[in-house]
């Protein structure tokens, strides 16, 4: 690259305007950041001002912050220049490396509106490399992360709310970018059904429902696609696991009769999710689900027997557990909770504490399924 | 969802089971959640999996079923309510096209979906277990259908299967019955097919070469008299052509001689033989190898040159005609007449000289095949006599296919071209069938005459003659004589007019060639019978009339009983009244039934006498236009003794 220096460079980037100056700096950027297999420190500082400075107009030439960030119009030149870099970058790796850096750190949360719009135009065009490189990010952050929840809650509003007539289009995307759908599905899971501590409890959007239920009913392999490929880091960089979205989704449809949602949508959800995971390879150290967050569900099935305990008992009291089994809600909640973890531990893809698994489940108000199920598994231990 | 009292009482295998068979009818969907789990969690049990397996089936998924049957398949195949769903699938596979039972078609459609491996598993166990050997022939017939890799290895025993089936089947003595039809129709196209490495004996392969002569053959022969459609296979002959292809295939012998291919002609065919014949001139016993696929590709050749021969000894009539068959006779020549030019000189075997070979006619353009059909099959058979060891060979390939009912016709037909006179009969003897009675008395009259035996070729033309076909008429035929002095054979069709003429001309020769053999040659009764012969086609004969005017001038008189009868030809009217009168020499016309008792002196005329002579010719020439055909028969028929007496 430039036998130029630092300040060299920076000095001949700052004489461009906005965006072109932009547009310069990211080749730069790349430059740096790939040219040579481990980029020493002094590169990525400079590659790291020349973020703040040039591309995301942070900071000005002294390092200070600007009173006034990017106009929307210049914030929309700059996500057409991020868009044509990124489209332009054919190697996998050097293009996580370049987004990674751009989007990760301290300054992560400030740069997500830009983000997310560049990740919502990537959806919708679509574009394949960008949404690789925005699964990794979702990835190495973490799918949970809130950084991934935002992205999805980004695009949950722009494509499932603001324009729902525009999802049929999404019906072929797991095909285009599996992982990232994967680690999508994962983050939007999280969003609802949540007893978040000051977040009111809220579900999915009908359309948002019926697209990821299409979504699984089709693409039986789908859930685990994150699970299934490495996704390509600069060197040197830790691959993070990411979380299928299983126990996420699973959760919904063992809530939805106890929340007085659709049943019949949740119900093929739940179809769909136990079928999936009867595909899952069988493998020696399981990964798809985490006991942990299998067993969620029982917190929230506790509340609504407690709470239904306390409104029948200023009726007429009687046997509790008899109004529990008489409580088609309940039953259908529990069927359901059974014969997920039932279908999981046939395939043997729980990992975790399963003995705290069952430890919980038996304290959920009776259910002759979730007996059998019980059974069966302390039986085989 | 029903929560019932009576789910309590179930054990824990039924109450998974019936809340997924209860949901069915409400949540089909909730169903298969509760289908899957209880087959997760009963995964050895039979009753369950099998459940699973009747939702998917009855709810009409056909992937789900596929893949229940599958499951089913590798863990519970001795249970017997399974086997019965198996069985249910193969019967449905047999009966494909039956697109009136659902269930069936829902059952073909899923074993498309059931992996290869459990596809080939399937029908290997059901046809194993097949007690009824017809069955599991079917059944690995379909497997091999299905999987063109498992020929290898079932191939040859399917065959075996079949072959020994067939030998102690009650049908084993009809070339045509269900088993063959397997074998040759079904089997042996698969083992034929490229790139499949199936190891056949020599023997067998020739023993198969041989079942499916006989069974195509027979096939052909069958489905001229009959629509059975068990009987009307497609193209015969390709098929054939495809066994011997596998044959020859499988023994390393020539292409060229076992690949026929689509745009094949006799010709090109038969020059790839005579090609062979050139590069292995000397068939010995020692060259096993080359006499075996010569013998074999001659005989399918033949055959089919056989075939074509007899197909066109009935060619197809225009519509609304009768249908007429050929028969090959001796025809006749005249030296008189010009030499008509013989066929090209690559119809005929190097080393055949044209003149001993005879020339042979047919009447219509449009059935001229049928000479060059009968002649490629007289190129095979002449080849076959070529060589003992040939001919050895050939007669055991006979004595394998039950060749001789085919041959029985082309035998005589192949005597009479090579002028086999002994032979000929020897074969015309053994006909007794009543439908054949005709052309064989035909052809026995036109050997005796050869034969010079003159009154018993008349019997046998008093026979034909008797026997007429009055259905179809047909017409003259102009060919029945031609030019040159080189034999002359005639393929004649079996009509009333063509078999009459040819009668005729028969009998006309008998009675001139016998009176040459008198020194006295001069017949008045012959002379009067040969010129009511000519009568029928002339002027076709109109040659013979001027020395037989000649003789009678001659001799001065002419005395014939029959004459107010049978002459009204006006030509022979005329020619004869000319020899009556002054300028032609006054003979005594002696044809007056009671003149004989009132002669009187040829000159002092009797005016009385004249003028009755006068008046009948008159008549007879009135008489002109009387059907010719019918007076020829009954002269022939009513008039035996005279007849006889012009022979002797």
């Amino acid at each position: 690259m430039s036998q130029l220096s630092g300040p060299e460079i920076k000095h001949t980037l700052r004489k461009l305007e906005f965006p072109l100056c932009a547009k310069e700096a990211l080749t730069k950027i790349g430059q740096l950041l790939i040219s040579n297999r481990t980029p020493t420190l002094k590169h990525m500082d400079l590659a790291l001002d020349l973020m703040a400075e040039l591309v995301f107009c942070e900071v000005d030439r002294r390092g200070n912050k600007r009173p006034s960030p990017l106009t929307s119009i210049d914030e929309l030149q700059l996500i057409d220049a991020l868009y044509d870099y990124f489209n332009s970058t054919a190697n996998e790796t050097s293009r996580n490396s370049v987004f990674l850096s751009l989007f990760s750190g301290t300054t992560a949360m400030m740069r997500l509106g830009v983000l997310s719009k560049l990740v919502s135009i990537a959806v919708g065009v679509p574009s394949p490399p960008i949404l690789i490189s925005a699964s990794t990010w979702m990835q190495q952050l973490g799918n949970t992360s809130p950084n991934s929840i935002q992205l999805a809650k980004a695009l949950v509003r722009d494509y499932f709310i603001l324009a729902p007539n525009t999802v049929p289009k999404l019906k072929i995307l797991p095909k285009i970018a599996p992982q990232f759908v994967a680690n999508f599905l994962t983050a939007v899971a999280n969003i609802y059904f949540c007893d978040g501590k000051k977040d009111l409890f809220t579900f999915p959007p009908q359309c948002l429902l019926e697209t990821i239920t299409f979504w699984i009913k089709e693409n039986p392999g789908l859930c685990i696609a994150a699970q299934q490929m490495q996704p390509s880091l600069p060197q040197g960089a830790i691959a993070m696991e990411a979380t299928t979205p299983f126990a996420g989704l699973l959760k919904w449809c063992i809530l939805a009769s106890i929340y007085n949602q659709d049943f019949d949508l949740y119900g093929q959800l739940h179809l769909g999710l136990i079928s999936s995971i009867l595909e899952i390879p069988v493998l020696t150290t399981p990964r798809a689900i985490s006991a942990q967050h299998l067993v969620v569900p029982a917190g929230s099935i506790h509340r609504y027997a407690l709470e239904t305990h306390s409104k029948l008992k200023r009726g007429e009291g009687g046997d509790r557990q008899k109004l529990f089994k008489e409580d088609q809600t309940l039953q259908l909640c529990l069927d359901r909770f059974a014969q997920a973890v039932q279908v999981a531990l046939s395939v043997k893809c729980v990992y975790g504490n399963i003995e705290d698994l069952f430890t919980q489940l038996q304290q959920l108000p009776q259910n002759r399924l979730l007996h059998i199920v019980i059974g069966t598994h302390k039986q085989n231990k | 969802m029903p929560v019932g009292e009576d789910l309590v009482n179930l054990s824990d295998e039924e109450y998974v089971v019936q809340n997924a068979k209860n949901a069915l009818k409400v949540d089909p969907v909730a169903a298969k959640a509760w289908m899957i789990t209880a087959k997760t969690l009963y995964p050895h049990n039979f009753a369950v999996q099998f459940e699973a397996y009747k939702i998917e089936k009855e709810a009409g998924h056909v992937k789900e079923a596929a893949k229940y049957f599958s499951d089913l398949l590798g863990k519970f195949q001795q249970e017997p309510q399974f086997w019965q769903e198996i069985d249910n699938v193969t019967s449905a596979l047999r009966i494909e096209a039956d697109g009136n039972d659902p269930e069936k078609q829902f059952l073909c459609e899923m074993f498309k979906h059931i992996s290869l491996d459990v596809q080939h598993q399937l029908l290997l166990f059901t046809a194993e277990r097949c007690e009824d050997t017809m069955e599991h022939c079917r059944l690995l017939l379909l497997l091999l259908q299905k999987f063109p890799t498992a020929v290898a290895t079932y191939g040859p025993r399917l065959v075996d299967t079949l072959l020994s089936a067939e030998k102690h089947s009650h049908a084993s003595n009809q070339p045509v019955n269900p088993y063959r039809k397997l074998l040759v129709c079904d089997l042996l196209p698969l083992l034929g097919a490229e790139n499949v490495p199936v190891e056949l004996a020599p023997k067998l392969l020739f023993k198969l070469l041989h079942k499916s002569t006989e069974f195509y053959l027979c096939c052909l022969d069958l489905s001229r008299n009959s629509q059975d459609p068990n009987i009307n296979v497609e193209d015969p002959w390709k098929k054939l052509f495809g066994v011997l292809e596998l044959t020859g295939r499988h023994l390393g012998w020539e292409t060229y001689l076992t690949n026929f291919g689509n745009n094949w002609t006799k010709e090109s065919y038969w020059q790839k033989i005579l090609t062979f014949c050139q590069s292995h001139k000397a068939l010995t016993i020692e060259d096993h190898s080359n006499t075996k696929q010569l013998l074999y590709c001659l005989t399918i050749f033949f055959l089919h040159c056989l075939y074509d021969y007899n197909l066109s000894l009935t060619p197809e009539a225009c519509p609304g005609q009768i249908q007429t068959n050929l028969v090959l006779i001796e025809g006749f020549t005249d030296v008189n007449l010009p030499t008509p030019a013989s066929e090209p000189k690559s119809k005929r075997r190097k080393g055949d000289s044209d003149n001993t070979l005879p020339h042979i006619t047919v009447d219509k353009a449009e059935n001229k095949n049928v000479i060059n059909n009968f002649l490629m099959a007289v190129n095979c058979w002449d080849l076959f006599h070529s060589s003992d060891y040939l001919q050895r060979e050939f007669a055991k390939v006979n004595s394998h296919i039950k060749l001789d009912p085919w041959l029985s016709k082309f035998l005589i037909d192949y005597a009479i071209y090579k002028g086999r006179d002994d032979d000929a009969l020897n074969r015309l003897q053994q006909i007794n069938e009543p439908n054949l009675m005709l052309t064989k008395n035909i052809r026995h009259a036109s050997i005796l005459y050869l034969r010079k035996n003159y009154t018993a070729c008349f019997e046998n033309i008093l026979l034909t003659v008797q026997s007429f076909p009055i259905t179809n008429r047909g017409t003259l035929s102009s060919q029945l004589i031609v030019g040159g002095t080189q034999r002359h054979l005639h393929f004649l069709p079996i009509t009333q007019m063509a078999v009459l003429q040819y009668c005729i001309k028969l009998l006309t020769r008998c009675i001139r060639e016998n009176l040459l053999k008198h020194s006295n040659s001069y017949n008045e009764l012959a002379i009067g019978n040969v010129l009511v012969l000519l009568q029928l086609d002339w002027p076709q004969e109109e040659d013979i009339l001027p020395s037989i005017m000649e003789q009678i001038h001659q001799r001065g008189s002419f005395s014939y009983l029959l004459f107010q009868a049978y002459i009204i030809n006006v030509d022979i009217l005329e020619e004869l009244t000319y020899l009556w009168t002054e300028q032609g020499g006054q003979i005594t016309l002696d044809i007056l039934p009671h003149l004989g008792q009132r002669r009187i002196g040829t000159r002092g005329a009797d005016k009385g006498v004249k003028e009755e002579i006068r008046q009948i010719i008159k008549r007879q020439i009135a008489r002109n236009n009387e059907p010719l055909d019918q007076l020829v028969m009954k002269f022939i028929t009513q008039e035996r003794g005279h007849i006889l007496q012009s022979l002797m």
